[in-house]
């Protein structure tokens, strides 16, 4: 097949914390391949060196993400035919978090703001009495539903321009974690979510640009959630006011 | 060449030490929180990024628990001995089936999951195969996310210490060889090797045959767990049954989309698998046909492989189109788009497909408090054997480790108490372990994946889904050369920080360790019992002589022996069912 032998132009950021810099490698073409596929091969084949991280392989761990064309997308899913420019690829660390080496970023930032949002369930129960039983058509439970399903990847953290203009800004992921729970009838830390984010780094910074949502590669819409959250927060600092 | 001795590796120390963040690590860090005084030093270390690498996140299916409607722990443990052939260690299976009941509610009620309901707002429940009740709870086709989310939120907010991309390479005893000191790490954002002593440690990493050209399971797991029990001396068993599961993705070698499952629930709804010439075969080999079990359909596609009946790369094709392309899109959705980003188009076109390494039933002989010979170490989930016998049932799996996981760290709990003293680890076997991960650089570079892919091929034909005994001993063989052949191939060693080479030939060594022992387990069964099948033995033996394997290296040697399974609570032929119960709750059983 001609098209097995093509080669493809791809240019690799290889750097740490400090410095860094675009290289340029050629790598055989494939009818089935994806970002990650040719990342690995420049590993394999290439560069031994080369640092980058990847485990599922199926775009459920969330681990592969990386700026593809400038681009943040899961490089596991993500086929060459779909980001391919002029035969050219250029790969680089995910946006807005620190790099450990080459590709790899430290995502600590982005979980540590997933806490901060008080993104995790504040048990009304124990294991000791029976599970909730919960209409699966009520309202809240259905805007609980819509955000459920992010894997915690950070591409919209690295889409988000009031993320790099801001290192104190929550980011949509956390934001979005925070309006699920508050929707959740199981969750007794309401008052807690809206307190953390309305805090300085909170939903209010989010100037509607919308990249999160653009972006999302399970197609989620973290902004819909943070305007939830800028209303919850804007009635309850009411509700507090009288 | 830059060697570091003993001395160069970093001491540290904590009180309970946890290996892994799947489902049974993460219960490990909560439960052995909860059991423990404040102040208590809790540590869990990941070879990835916190609940990011391995494969409880990757559950498809769903969470066995039997919850009332007519199902009994009594029905779900009977179906779980019967589904892994009479081979399964009953007090263990009868654990995971009982403590499935509170950890659900737990996962619902204190972690935070949440799982689909029935409109009067219950959990919804259906049956998988092999089960006789409507039992597995889920979320969407996306159980395993939930999941490993809300688990993951719960460990990240409380006072646990972190150790992420620290690969585990040796389990280090005390001098006297009687109990765990601790565990030795390479930190991998570094290179650099680090020490950690505890007063318990639980091994939950995860299994995971990825010594097959094709395999499922997560990129980062390649059994490092077993082959560190194995270099320890501790006993393995049931080491040849390596699940199967009938159709993954075939997209050829270069790509890591090979091997990742297309959904058993795609034959389910009447998904066609056809052979090179576009015919429908499975109704040759079962009269089920593709409605057959897991290891009855692996069986009927290798063998239409092999008779050269095969696809464009040499699998099977799966047709779901005459279900209707737009029906298609609606009911599998996730499926369809993964297929659709991979170049594919599941709902019209034909995909091609071939049986896929899943999951690893053998592990440590653990007992049901996940206590092991060694004391100070505790093993949970796909590291540890005996819960599921020959065959592991779909819904099983995600149980099993949060089950354990959990016991683990109630029994860390309660066993550090009567500890009074971190333990002085064998300082020859530590600086043994760190010169074995040093060995490659001492040797010229050369591609550690060629022998990686080798490797993979030798397990696919000579111990993979059909085995006779003149294939595994061929494959014994193969797998020796490949060792030397790996010991021969060196890493550079000028940047060791992140350095994905130095691990793919770490990753290569436990491989072949374990690789060894499936094909020696296999070659001492001499019977085709759940997920092993020989063609030289295809009958099962009586279920009354049932033995499992037990395999155990000494001074470098693996013996593999067999020991009778011990009926403890149900002999074959009965049942513990009350009398008159009907064999099967489920409407339309398949």
């Amino acid at each position: 097949m001609s098209s097995d032998l093509a080669e493809l132009e791809v240019s690799v950021w290889r750097g740490d914390a400090v410095s860094g810099r675009y290289e340029d490698f050629r790598v055989p073409a494939h009818d089935n391949q994806t970002i990650l596929d040719v990342v690995s091969w420049i590993q394999q084949h290439l560069d031994p060196t080369l640092s980058y991280r990847y485990a599922c392989r199926v775009g459920m761990c969330g681990s592969c993400a990386m700026m593809v064309n400038g681009v943040p997308r899961w490089t596991c899913r993500t086929h060459v035919k779909v980001a391919l420019q002029d035969n050219r690829i250029s790969i680089g660390p995910l946006r807005n978090l620190p790099v450990i080496k080459d590709l790899a970023t430290d995502m600590d930032p982005f979980f540590d703001k997933w806490v901060a949002a008080e993104g995790r369930h504040h048990p009304s129960r124990t294991r000791d009495e029976p599970i909730e039983q919960i209409d699966p058509e009520d309202a809240a439970r259905l805007e609980a539903n819509k955000g459920i399903e992010c894997i915690n990847c950070s591409v919209c953290y690295a889409a988000c321009d009031t993320v790099a203009g801001n290192a104190d800004y929550l980011g949509p992921a956390a934001l979005q974690r925070a309006w699920t729970l508050y929707n959740d009838a199981k969750d007794d830390g309401r008052q807690a979510i809206l307190d953390a984010v309305s805090g300085t780094g909170g939903c209010h910074n989010c100037h509607s640009q919308g990249s999160c949502s653009h972006y999302c590669p399970n197609d989620l819409n973290p902004m819909a959630a943070i305007a939830g959250l800028k209303r919850a927060t804007a009635r309850s600092f009411f509700k507090r006011s009288k | 060449m830059n060697m570091v001795g003993a001395s160069a590796v970093e001491r540290h120390d904590t009180d309970i030490l946890i290996l892994g963040t799947g489902g049974a690590g993460m219960f490990a860090a909560l439960h052995a929180q909860q059991s423990t005084p404040p102040g208590t030093r809790i540590t869990i270390a990941v070879k990835g990024l916190i609940g990011k690498c391995g494969c409880t996140r990757m559950v498809q299916g769903g969470y066995n628990v039997a919850l009332g409607g007519g199902d009994t722990v009594e029905r779900h443990f009977m179906d779980t001995i019967n589904g892994g052939k009479w081979l399964p260690n009953q007090d263990m299976a009868w654990k995971l089936c009982e403590q499935a009941v509170v950890r659900i509610r737990e996962l619902e009620n204190e972690v935070g999951c949440f799982f689909d309901r029935n409109p009067d707002g219950t959990l919804h429940q259906k049956a998988f195969a092999g089960q006789t009740a409507d039992r597995t709870v889920h979320k969407g086709d996306l159980t395993g996310i939930e999941i490993i989310n809300r688990l993951m939120e719960q460990v990240l907010s409380r006072p646990v210490e972190k150790l992420q991309e620290h690969r585990a390479i040796g389990l280090i005893p005390t001098v006297d060889g009687s109990a765990l000191a601790g565990v030795l790490f390479i930190d991998m954002r570094t290179g650099k090797f680090r020490f950690v002593r505890a007063k318990a440690v639980m091994m939950g990493t995860g299994g995971g045959p990825t010594m097959y050209k094709y395999h499922t399971p997560s990129g980062d797991k390649t059994m490092d767990g077993l082959a560190m029990a194995l270099r320890v001396g501790l006993p393995l068993r049931d080491m040849e049954m390596v699940q199967f599961h009938p159709t993954g993705l075939l997209a050829g070698d270069h790509t890591k989309m090979t091997g990742t499952v297309l959904e058993e629930g795609l034959r389910g709804a009447g998904g066609r698998l056809l052979n090179g010439a576009e015919q429908r075969f499975m109704f040759d080999y079962d009269d089920l046909g593709e409605r057959a079990t897991r290891d009855v359909v692996s069986r009927g596609i290798y063998a239409e492989m092999r008779k050269n009946n095969s696809s464009r790369n040499g699998g099977v094709y799966i047709s779901m189109g005459h279900l209707g392309p737009d029906n298609v899109r609606q009911k599998f959705k996730g499926m369809v788009k993964r297929c659709e980003d991979s170049g594919f188009d599941l709902a019209a076109g034909l995909v091609e497909v071939v049986p896929t390494a899943h999951y690893f039933m053998g592990g440590v002989v653990v007992d049901a408090d996940t206590r092991t010979e060694l004391e100070g170490l505790y093993v949970a989930g796909e590291d540890a054997g005996g819960a599921h016998g020959s065959n592991r049932l779909g819904g099983n799996g995600v149980a099993n480790s949060t089950v354990y996981g959990g016991v683990a760290g109630d029994v860390m709990g309660t066993d550090i108490r009567t500890v009074n003293a971190l333990r002085d680890p064998d300082e020859t076997v530590l600086a043994a372990e760190v010169e074995r991960a040093q060995a490659p650089f001492s040797k010229r570079p050369g591609n550690v994946q060629r022998l990686r892919h080798e490797l993979q091929e030798t397990m696919w034909d000579d111990v993979g889904v059909l085995r006779t005994a003149a294939g595994m001993k061929r494959g014994v063989d193969r797998i020796a050369d490949l060792k030397s052949e790996l010991h021969e191939t060196g890493v550079a060693s000028d940047n060791l920080a992140f350095n994905l080479t130095w691990h793919d030939w770490l990753n290569m060594a436990s491989l072949c360790d374990v690789s060894d022992v499936i094909a020696r387990a296999g070659l001492a069964r001499k019977n085709s019992r759940g997920a092993h099948y020989r063609e030289d033995f295809p009958d099962s033996g009586t279920m009354e002589s049932s033995y499992f394997t037990v395999a155990r290296q000494q001074d470098g040697k693996v013996d593999v022996a067999r020991e009778p399974v011990q009926f403890t609570i149900v002999r074959p032929g009965e049942t513990i069912l009350p009398d008159g119960e009907p064999e099967t709750l489920v409407e339309a059983a398949q």
